[in-house]
This record gives structure tokens, sequence and C-alpha cells, in this order.
């Protein structure tokens, strides 16, 4: 299903329904893109005012998930979709609420941001929590960009990328374990640091669940709990098909 | 022509002739006349097929080549084809000339249809905003570039001024948008990369920032000591003017830095002010108890709040651009003027306006007033001893609050500045309490 397949309604209104309710998510999302990257500095800067600007705002992410949802609700009872559409639909309700809780993650990052704020920043900056991020922060836009232009390839790629966040998440976990246990004044931060990155694991998670809707909604074929690269043979013998 | 047809008219009669012999010869003239008509017609019939087989063929087959008037249509349809083909060539070099140059734009082109469609952009219009042509075309663009900030620029319908947005994961890359709208709703999005602009922008800030924060500790340093210096009765009598004059300077400067910090300040933090109710009816007697103890009892100052509401508002900055607007028509009306503050509240929003009988202002100053150590009269402004940043804090102020100000004057007579609040900052009083 291309951009352009959902062009064909004989209805213009329903069309327009639809093209309306994807932009939506997808401003739902760019909200939450700004909401991770204003977090995210808010820890790195220890710009605590900018970490509760950022938890205050959360309210606005779930207000865009109650209308989009009232919307999609609006959609199926009145339009009674079917196939591509219906797909859309479904895999629309489920990818804000992934959204949302991305969201909750943000807020909780920002809260301790917040609060971090306050104490002396550590030496290396937070270095790898950085890294973290960067790597989440560009899962995120990817699993929104392949959204937009309904990119089954874009969203193997990035859900895999999931596996990278779990790996850079283990790290951070050993690291904070041994600065915890070489100096037990450092426990409080690292404790902070070990919410954040957990956080910042499931971002990770939520992205990749948004990703499987993205194939769902491309390809109709629901790809949770099964491997990557069954998929992504399957992706490719699609293609090879005339 | 005329040549050719009087020789095409004695082929014909020369045949004809010769047919008619031929078939008196065997009896029958009429079908001689018959045979050789028919000849005729076929050798027409045969040069018009090669004319269609070559008009039909793709372009590079030669003309075929005929005698008489059949040659000369084909010269003709030849010359034809020969200049649309010029033509063409030449609208297709003018327009790949076109899009090339638009290409080489630095800035960022981005051609959208009334839906905010994608119908084209350019090579660094994907770079910025990471488009792929193969891709995107098609898809709204508010799908792939998601800032708030922009879908709110885009959907509000207001594109004179441009948006700035920044992309978190290009090393704090800050674009610059700007929608022009053109023909049947049709828009051409502009898009400019201005980190270098904005980190100049916020190095600026901070610059005057750390600046005035740095020149207040010494100049405390030396009022204090001028203080002291000004009450010291072993004081050589020739010193007191020169040390009081000394000590006025420097409260004034101290006022500059203030006031620059101020200003600072309300530039750092963006966004709108808070929404706390205010007593206007308490502030404005409290700014006329502050001004009247200062000034000379023969001016009149006069305050009236006409409306209970209640201004939804950061209090102390309220209070200073108030203060400030009320500073000015106190420096600026002779002894025995009058100063009246008003508030009032209509269909509108809320109103807060200072008018004095003081010099006025020029028209031409006007539009200008708000910017920073802006003088009128450069030589008076400095004696009655302002900081010049005074109406830019209002102005700030103001911004934070949704507010406009309007000034109107007359030189001579006075001025009157209002302070306009949209409607959606004012809560009756009952509701404040």
């Amino acid at each position: 299903m291309e951009a352009a397949d959902i062009s064909h309604h004989t209805s213009r209104r329903f069309n327009e329904d639809l093209e309306s309710v994807r932009s939506k998510v997808l401003a739902m999302g760019g909200l939450v893109e700004e909401q991770l990257a204003g977090a995210l500095n808010a820890l790195i800067d220890g710009d605590s005012k900018l970490g509760q600007a950022v938890a205050r705002n959360d309210h606005a992410v779930n207000a865009m998930e109650v209308s989009i949802d009232e919307e999609c609700s609006r959609i199926l009872a009145t339009r009674a979709p079917a196939a591509g559409d219906l797909r859309m639909i479904v895999a629309t309700i489920k990818t804000i609420t992934d959204l949302e809780r991305i969201g909750d993650e943000c807020e909780k990052i920002a809260y301790i941001a917040a609060r971090l704020a306050n104490d002396e920043r550590p030496a290396d900056h937070y270095r790898e929590v950085k890294h973290l991020g960067r790597i989440t922060q560009t899962m995120v836009r990817d699993m929104l960009d392949a959204f937009a232009r309904l990119d089954a390839e874009l969203a193997i790629t990035t859900a895999r990328s999931d596996r990278m966040v779990d790996e850079e998440y283990e790290a951070i976990h050993r690291q904070c374990i041994t600065f915890m246990m070489e100096d037990p004044r450092t426990i409080r931060r690292a404790l902070d640091v070990m919410w954040v990155v957990r956080a910042l694991e499931r971002v990770g998670d939520h992205a990749k669940n948004v990703c499987e809707y993205v194939i769902y909604m491309v390809l109709g074929k629901d790809v949770r709990h099964t491997s990557l690269e069954r998929v992504e043979q399957e992706i490719k013998s699609r293609n090879a098909r005339p | 022509m005329s040549a050719s047809l009087w020789w095409l008219m004695a082929r014909v009669a020369v045949g004809l002739a010769a047919g008619m012999l031929l078939g008196l010869a065997f009896g029958h003239p009429a079908t001689g006349v018959a045979v050789v008509l028919s000849v005729l017609l076929a050798r027409q019939y045969l040069v018009l097929r090669r004319v269609q087989r070559w008009l039909r063929s793709d372009k590079g087959a030669h003309a075929p080549e005929a005698d008489g008037d059949w040659g000369e249509v084909i010269v003709l349809i030849a010359r034809l084809q020969r200049r649309k083909q010029y033509h063409k060539r030449r609208l297709m070099r003018l327009l790949r000339e076109l899009r090339r140059s638009t290409a080489a734009i630095p800035d960022g082109v981005v051609v959208l249809n009334p839906q905010a469609e994608i119908l084209w952009f350019n090579r660094t219009a994907a770079r910025l905003l990471h488009l792929r042509s193969r891709t995107d075309v098609g898809l709204r663009i508010e799908n792939l570039v998601r800032q708030p900030e922009f879908i709110r620029y885009l959907r509000g319908g207001d594109f004179a001024q441009g948006v700035v947005v920044s992309a978190a994961l290009d090393a704090g890359l800050h674009l610059q948008i700007q929608l022009v709208p053109y023909g049947d709703g049709q828009s051409l999005m502009l898009v400019r990369d201005v980190t270098r602009q904005q980190r100049l922008e916020a190095m600026r800030k901070d610059f005057v920032a750390n600046a005035s924060h740095e020149l207040r500790s010494p100049l405390t340093v030396i009022a204090g000591y001028l203080e002291t210096l000004g009450q010291d009765p072993a004081l050589e009598p020739g010193l007191a003017g020169p040390i009081a004059e000394m000590r006025r300077q420097s409260t004034r400067m101290t006022g500059i830095i203030e006031d620059l910090l101020s200003l600072s300040k309300l530039e750092a933090s963006d966004g709108e002010a808070e929404r706390k109710p205010i007593d206007m009816a308490a502030m404005i007697d409290l700014l006329r108890s502050d001004l009247v103890a200062r000034i000379d009892p023969a001016t009149t100052v006069q305050g009236a709040a006409q409306a209970s509401e209640r201004l939804l508002g950061d209090e102390a900055q309220i209070h200073s651009a108030c203060a400030n607007l009320l500073d000015n028509a106190a420096k600026y009306t002779p002894v025995g003027g009058t100063i009246s503050m008003r508030w009032w509240v209509d269909g509108e929003g809320g109103h807060f306006s200072v008018q004095d009988s003081g010099i006025g202002i020029g028209a031409e100053h006007i539009p200008r007033l708000t910017e920073r150590f802006y003088r009128v009269d450069p030589g008076r402004s400095r004696a009655t001893g302002g900081s010049g940043l005074g109406l830019a804090i209002v102005k700030h102020v103001l911004q934070r609050h949704g507010a406009t100000l309007a000034v109107s004057s007359t030189e001579g007579r006075g001025s009157l500045f209002s302070c306009h609040f949209p409607a959606d900052r004012l809560v009756s009083a009952a509701t404040a309490v």
C-alpha cells in the first residue's frame, strides 16, 4: 500500500478523514520527539527549568491521544473501513498508545533531570546516557518516518536497532554497578541515572512496537513475537514479485 | 506558382490527348482518357501515401521526394516541424536551466499544493529536512517535518513571519522556515539554515547578561565610596559638587545595568508569562502614591481603575512595565501638568493607559521608541537620567503577555501610551479570589 493507494475512495471526505488522522498521529509523534529531546537536554545541560517545562507539557501528549482515539472510533463507527483502511485505523489506535507511553517515559526523565540539575554534574557529563539518548531519538524519528512513508523496510531496520538500545542499556547498567561499588557516595545519582536509562530502554521498546504496527499496516502481517529475519525475507520476496 | 500550374495543365492536357488518340486507334477514346486519368490519380495517391508514412514515422525519417505542388507541401510541412522542434528544444533547455538554478539555490525550496502535499523540492531541502525524492513527493509536509512549532505555523495561516525550528538529531541545527503562498493555494516553502545566527544571537544575549552582571560589583564599590566621601565633613568644599554629580551618575549607571539585566532575563524566558490574577486597582494606587512622593506637588497625578476584572499575568513584570510608562510620563511632563492612569475593560480585552500633558513625541519617532537606547532628543533625555531601556522592557513584558503597545502623541500637548491585553488574560474579581 503506497501513500497514493488510499486515494481510490469514491468518498473524498473519507479520504480526508484518513489523511487527517495520519497527520494527527504524526503531529503527536512530533510533540513526543520534542519532549524526548527536551528531557534529554534538561538532563545533559542540567537545566531544571526545562525539565519542569517538559514534565508539565506531558498533558498535551495525553490530550492528543484522547482526541485521536475519539476520531478513530468515529471513523470505525461511521465509515466501517475495510482492508488497508481498517488496518490503518487499527495500527493508529495501537500506535498512539505507544506514543503516549513514550511521552510518559519522557516525563519521568524530565522529572529526574529537574532534580539532578541541583546536584553537581558528573565528570563525564552523562556521555553514555547521551549516546543512548541519541540512539533512541534516532529510533523514534525513523519510526515516525516509516509511519509517514509507509516504509516497511525502514520499519524493520528501526525495529532491529532496538537491540543496540538493549546492549547500551546493559553496558550502562554494569557501569553504574561498578561506580556504586567503588564509591558509595555516587549511589544516589547512579540510581537516578539507572531510572533514566531504564526509561530510554522502554522508549526503544515502544518505538519497536510502532515499527511492528507499520509493518502490519503495510503488509497486513502481524509480526509481533516473530523473528525480524523472517519478516525481512517476506518483504524481500514481496518486492521481488513484479 | 503560375508557371508550375501551366506546366501541370500542359502535362495533363498532353497526357489526355495521347490517351484519347490511343483510344481512338482502338475505337474507345473515352476508355483511353479514363485509363490516363486513373494512372494520374494512382500517382497522386502514391505520393499521398508516402507523405502519410513520413508524417507518421518517428523523427529522423527523411522527407519523401516529390515534384510539383506535393514537393512544395512537403517542404512546408518539414519547415513547420523544424520550427516546432526548435521551440521545443529551447523550452526544454530553459526548463532545465530553471530547475538546475533552483536546485543550486543555497536555501531549501519545497513546492507544496493546497493540501500541503509535496510537489517538488531541491537538493538543499532534501538535505536539511531529510526528504527522499523517490518516496516523498505526494506526502504531506507536516508528516515529515513534525516539529510542533512548524505544524502550528502551517495550520495557523499567518505566514508573514517565518518560524525557526530546531532539529534535535542534527547537532543543534536550526532551520528558519517561511511559506510563500502563490497561485491557486500553492505555496513555496523556503528553508534556511540559521544555526550560526542563532548561536551568535545566543552569544550576544549571554554577553549582555554576563557583562552587566560583572559591571555591577565594581559599581557598587564605587557608589559606596562616593557615598562615604560625600558625607565626610573634612571634605574640601570645592569637591562637594563634583562628588554629588558622580553619585548621581553612578546611580544612573546602576539603573542602566539593572534594566539591562531585567531585559536579558525577559529575553531568556521565552514563551508565555504566567497567569496569576493581578489587582490592577491596587497596583494603580501603589504606582500613584510612589510617584506623588517623588515629584513636584504642583503636578497632578490621577489614577482610575474603571473595571474590577483582574489581569492574569506576572505581577512583577506588569508592575515594572507600568512603572516604566509612568516614569516616562513624569520625566517629560513639566511641573504643573497632569498625568493620568486608567484601567478599563471592553469587548476586545483589558486596557491600561498612561496619559500625560507633556512635551509630546514627533510622529517620526514613534515607531522606533521601543528600540534599545533610542533617543528622541539625545541632549534632553540624557539630562533626565533615563536608561534608554524602559520602553524596550515594556515591549518585552507586553509580548510575553500577548499584549500590544499603542502610542499616540501630539507635540507640545502630551502623549498617550496604552497597553492592550487580550480578553483571555482577564478574569472577573469574583473568580480570581
